[in-house]
C-alpha cells in the first residue's frame, strides 16, 4: 500500500476509514445473505455485495496508486449485474413451476 | 439522431483545434457544438435539437441531484429508531410511447427518493411502482408524472 | 494539504457513509422491496462517490473517463437489476410487509398460462384504475 508508507495525510486517513467502513458493510450485508428468509432477499444482499466490491476496488486503486484496477471494476460490475439477472430469471422460473 | 453524431464530431474537432484533447476542452466543445446546432437546427431539419439538447443536460443534472437526495433520504430512514412508513404499490399510467423514454423513466424512478419500478403492463401503458411513502397514493402518482414524465417527454419530443 | 486531496477524501468518506447506510438498510428494512430501495439508491450513490474520488486523485483524462464509464454503467444496471428482481420476487409471491397500504398490482398476473420460460406480466389494465 503505497499511500500508507509516507507520512499520514488527510487522504490516507480517509482511505483507511473508508476501507474499514466498506469491510463492515460487506459483513453486515452478508448477514442478510445468511438470514434470508427468502431467495430474493439473499439475491438483493448479494447484489449489494457486488456493488461494494466495485467500491473496494476503487478505494484500493487510490490506496495503491494503481488506476489499472478500475478495469477490473468494470468487469466486476458487469458480472454482478449478469448474476443478479440470472437469479431473477431463476426465481421467476421457480415461481412458475412451484405448483 | 444523425445530428447527435455531428454534435460529437464537432466536440472532438473543437478539442483538437484548441490543441488539447482533455476532458474540460471536450466538455467545452460539446457546449459550443450545442450552441451551433441550436442556430443551425432549422437548416439541418431539426429546429428543436438545441432546445432538446439543453433540456437533456438539465434533466441529467436534475437526476444527479435527485440521486443524492434519495441517498440522504434512505440514510434518514435507516438511522431513524422506528420504521414509520407506509409502503404501497402504485400504478402510474404512462403517456410516453417511445420505448427508450420508458426505459429512461423506469431507471430514473428507481434511483430517486422513495420509489422503485417493479413492472410494466403488457401494452406499455402503465408502470407499477413500489413507493415507501404511500400515505397518499395519488400524490405519489402525480409526483412521478410531473417530476419525470413531463421532463423526459420534453427531451424526446 | 492540497485541495485535490481534501475533496477526494471528503468524497471517499461520504461514499463510505452511504455504503454503510445501504448495508444497514438491507438488514434492517422489513421486506424485500424496501431492502431493494436501500441497496439500489444508497449503494449506487456510495459507489459513485468513491469512483469520483478515484478520478479526482489520479486526474488524468483516461482514468476520469474510465471511472465515469463505471459510474454510468452502475446507473444503467442497478435499477434494471432491481426491476427484474422486484418483478421476480412479486411473481414468486414473496410476502410484502403487513403495513403495505395499497397494492394495485395484486391479481394482475395472468394465472392461466403458467408455461415455463414464459415470463409473467401484468395483464391489460383493468377498469378499476381511475386513469385514462
Amino acid at each position: 500500500m503505497i499511500l500508507f508508507e509516507g507520512p499520514w495525510t488527510f487522504l490516507s486517513v480517509a482511505t483507511l476509514v473508508t476501507m474499514v467502513a466498506v469491510a463492515v458493510s460487506i459483513l453486515v450485508a452478508s448477514l442478510r445473505v445468511m438470514r434470508g428468509p427468502s431467495l430474493p432477499d439473499r439475491v438483493v444482499a448479494l447484489d449489494l455485495v457486488g456493488l461494494l466490491a466495485v467500491s473496494v476496488i476503487s478505494v484500493v486503486a487510490i490506496a495503491t496508486q494503481q488506476p489499472v484496477l478500475l478495469d477490473a471494476a468494470i468487469a466486476l460490475a458487469l458480472i454482478a449485474f449478469l448474476s443478479t439477472v440470472a437469479f431473477a430469471r431463476f426465481i421467476e422460473w421457480q415461481g412458475e413451476n412451484a405448483e | 439522431m444523425s445530428l447527435l453524431g455531428l454534435h460529437l464530431g464537432m466536440a472532438v474537432l473543437w478539442a483538437m483545434a484548441t490543441g488539447s484533447l482533455t476532458f474540460p476542452s471536450l466538455l467545452m466543445g460539446i457546449f459550443v457544438g450545442g450552441g451551433v446546432l441550436h442556430l443551425l437546427g432549422p437548416v439541418l431539419g431539426d429546429p428543436r435539437y438545441g432546445i432538446r439538447f439543453y433540456r437533456a443536460i438539465a434533466l441529467a443534472f436534475f437526476f444527479l441531484w435527485e440521486l443524492f437526495a434519495s441517498g440522504i433520504r434512505v440514510a434518514i430512514d435507516v438511522l431513524r429508531p422506528t420504521l414509520s412508513f407506509t409502503p404501497a404499490v402504485v400504478a402510474v399510467p404512462l403517456e410516453l410511447r417511445n420505448e427508450a423514454a420508458i426505459v429512461l423513466l423506469a431507471n430514473m424512478v428507481s434511483l430517486t427518493p422513495g420509489t422503485l419500478s417493479i413492472d410494466l403492463s403488457e401494452d406499455r401503458s402503465c408502470l407499477y411502482v413500489h413507493t415507501m411513502y404511500g400515505e397518499d397514493p395519488e400524490a405519489a402518482r402525480q409526483a412521478i408524472k410531473h417530476d419525470f414524465e413531463e421532463r423526459i417527454q420534453e427531451v424526446f419530443r | 494539504m492540497n485541495w485535490v486531496e481534501l475533496i477526494a477524501g471528503v468524497l471517499l468518506l461520504a461514499g463510505a457513509a452511504f455504503v454503510l447506510v445501504s448495508a444497514i438498510g438491507v438488514v434492517r428494512f422489513p421486506d424485500v422491496y424496501m431492502r431493494m430501495h436501500a441497496a439500489t439508491k444508497a449503494g449506487t450513490l456510495g459507489a459513485g462517490l468513491m469512483l469520483g474520488a478515484a478520478s479526482i486523485v489520479f486526474g488524468e483524462l483516461g482514468i476520469t473517463v474510465r471511472s465515469f464509464v463505471v459510474f454510468f454503467f452502475l446507473l444503467l444496471t442497478a435499477p434494471v437489476a432491481a426491476h427484474v428482481l422486484g418483478r421476480a420476487a412479486y411473481y414468486a409471491g414473496v410476502p410484502r410487509w403487513e403495513r403495505t397500504k395499497l397494492d394495485e398490482l395484486a391479481g394482475r398476473y395472468d394465472e392461466a398460462d403458467g408455461t415455463p420460460g414464459e415470463l409473467g406480466r401484468p395483464v391489460q389494465r383493468g377498469d378499476d384504475i381511475p386513469y385514462p
